[in-house]
């Protein structure tokens, strides 16, 4: 079986944006407002520059990883809205409190993704936006954005493609797909079996548990 | 060559296997039951056998495999295995007609075999021309036969009735087909165990990240399975545009401080 589940969790990094430390102050923010296309190229190259000067990310640097999750991807991601796609019918069921419980434990999951995707950039790592296929219509607000990955030399690229929303505050990412398996759609399966044998209390307490391990 | 496990280990292995997919059947509680997955209790006994396997055998030598060879050279030895499994990626695009994925594959194989030594670098795929995976499995679908039920295969893993008859296909060729190249029983032998632990090694990564973040590896599994040949027999232009609908269940604006989330500026 050739999964590539773990690309979109390593390029989710690229919804991030910003220096890694508040002295490299010379990198300009990626602007939501551009183009859906030229927005992520933006900020996938400005994280892939940050990332690849910082060692102690690839040693695998936890604390390092949260940091860099909370200052260069949620800002650029709707994680509420990933959460609650991917709880489907139960977010209703769930009190405010759960629900929050739920993006927490959500948010530990994928960051403890992204301390072992990080840890396996190198320099030939790049990631290259292709143009939108058709001329998006001006009003479109929920976008389809595909872009390759060249993880090592002389590997071939694989293709991530990122489903943004334009919202108030310009687009945001909400969804991933690596290889034909969206984020949502996949994490709906797993949250769905784990809520009706154990309800949502479970599930939070199943995903809390896999951040201790 | 001698083999690894005597006869007797073998036939007790058979049978601990059986054992397993028969407590499966009994015992195990699996929640709503799935349409895709009719036979998912004995699927999940299976599934946990390979995993014992995997983690007692395959995953160490991966492991060893990786750490004594340096990457560029593994990534040397994953393209040439690659490359090859590309001729029949070609045969099995022209079997289903797809003539322009046909071209674009022995374009690739002729360039990566001359230019690329043999297949080792991946020339083609730095040019822009992606790989084209393609199996019996997939040709078989194409052709019109449904794919059954998912089923967890011993040591194979995901499959489906239909996947599985066009894994015997892709086997026979490589082994009897591609192997009968070879007049040297040690080194063909040799070269299927580099090939097992080189594949293994490829996937180190998927299956360290699936362990540390997949809630139940099983469903994240099959899901991704079906999903992936699904799209593989409909083609490229199928399901490009095929957005996943979400039903949207909390479509009033959010209390962002209440769910602990930074306030967008």
């Amino acid at each position: 079986m050739k999964l590539r589940i773990d690309l979109f969790f390593k390029l989710l990094l690229l919804c991030g944006l910003l220096g890694l430390s508040h002295t490299s102050q010379a990198q300009t923010k990626p602007n939501p407002n551009a183009s859906p296309n030229d927005f992520v190229q933006q900020v996938a190259d400005q994280v892939l520059t940050a990332l690849k000067a910082d060692s102690s990310v690839r040693a695998g640097n936890t604390t390092r990883v949260n940091q860099i999750v909370d200052d260069l991807i949620l800002p650029n991601v709707d994680f509420e809205k990933t959460t609650r796609l991917a709880a489907g019918r139960y977010w209703r069921q769930a009190t405010p409190e759960q629900q929050a419980a739920l993006v927490k434990a959500f948010r530990g999951t994928l960051g403890r993704a992204y301390s072992g995707a990080f840890a396996r950039i190198d320099e030939a790592t790049s990631v290259k936006v292709l143009p939108l296929r058709v001329e998006a219509d001006a009003a479109a607000t929920d976008i389809v954005v595909k872009s390759q990955v060249t993880q090592r030399a002389n590997t071939q690229p694989i293709g991530l493609d990122y489903r943004l929303e334009k919202t108030q505050q310009g687009w945001k990412i909400y969804d991933l797909n690596v290889e034909n398996i969206w984020l949502i759609e996949n994490y709906r399966g797993q949250f769905a079996q784990q809520i009706s044998q154990t309800g949502i209390d479970g599930l939070i307490q199943a995903l809390n548990q896999r951040a201790q391990q | 060559m001698r083999s690894l496990f005597s006869a007797q280990q073998f036939g007790l292995a058979l049978c601990a296997l059986a054992l397993v997919m028969l407590s499966g059947c009994a015992t195990r509680s699996v929640g709503p039951a799935n349409p895709a997955d009719p036979l998912e209790a004995s699927n999940r006994a299976v599934f946990e056998f390979n995993d014992a396997v995997d983690r007692a055998v395959l995953k160490p030598v991966a492991q060893a495999y990786a750490a004594v060879i340096p990457q560029p050279i593994r990534t040397c030895i994953n393209n040439i295995f690659l490359n090859v499994g590309d001729v029949w990626s070609w045969v099995n695009s022209t079997l289903q007609g797809r003539q322009v994925d046909a071209l674009n594959t022995f374009g690739r194989v002729l360039l990566n075999s001359t230019m690329g030594l043999g297949g080792c670098l991946d020339l083609a795929s730095q040019t822009g021309a992606k790989r084209i995976p393609n199996d019996f499995g997939v040709t078989l679908g194409v052709w019109g036969f449904d794919s059954g039920p998912y089923l967890v295969l011993p040591i194979i893993g995901s499959a489906t009735v239909r996947d599985g008859t066009g894994r015997a296909v892709d086997l026979y060729v490589n082994q009897v087909g591609y192997g009968s190249l070879i007049n040297n029983i040690n080194v063909r032998n040799s070269i299927y165990g580099l090939e097992v632990v080189e594949r293994r090694e490829a996937l180190l990564e998927v299956t360290n990240t699936l362990d540390r973040t997949a809630l139940d590896r099983y469903s994240l599994i099959r899901d991704a399975y079906l999903k992936r040949r699904q799209a593989q027999v409909g083609g490229a232009t199928a399901e490009a545009e095929k957005l996943p609908n979400y039903e949207d269940y909390g479509a009033e604006p959010a209390d962002e401080k209440a769910l602990g989330l930074t306030p967008k500026k």
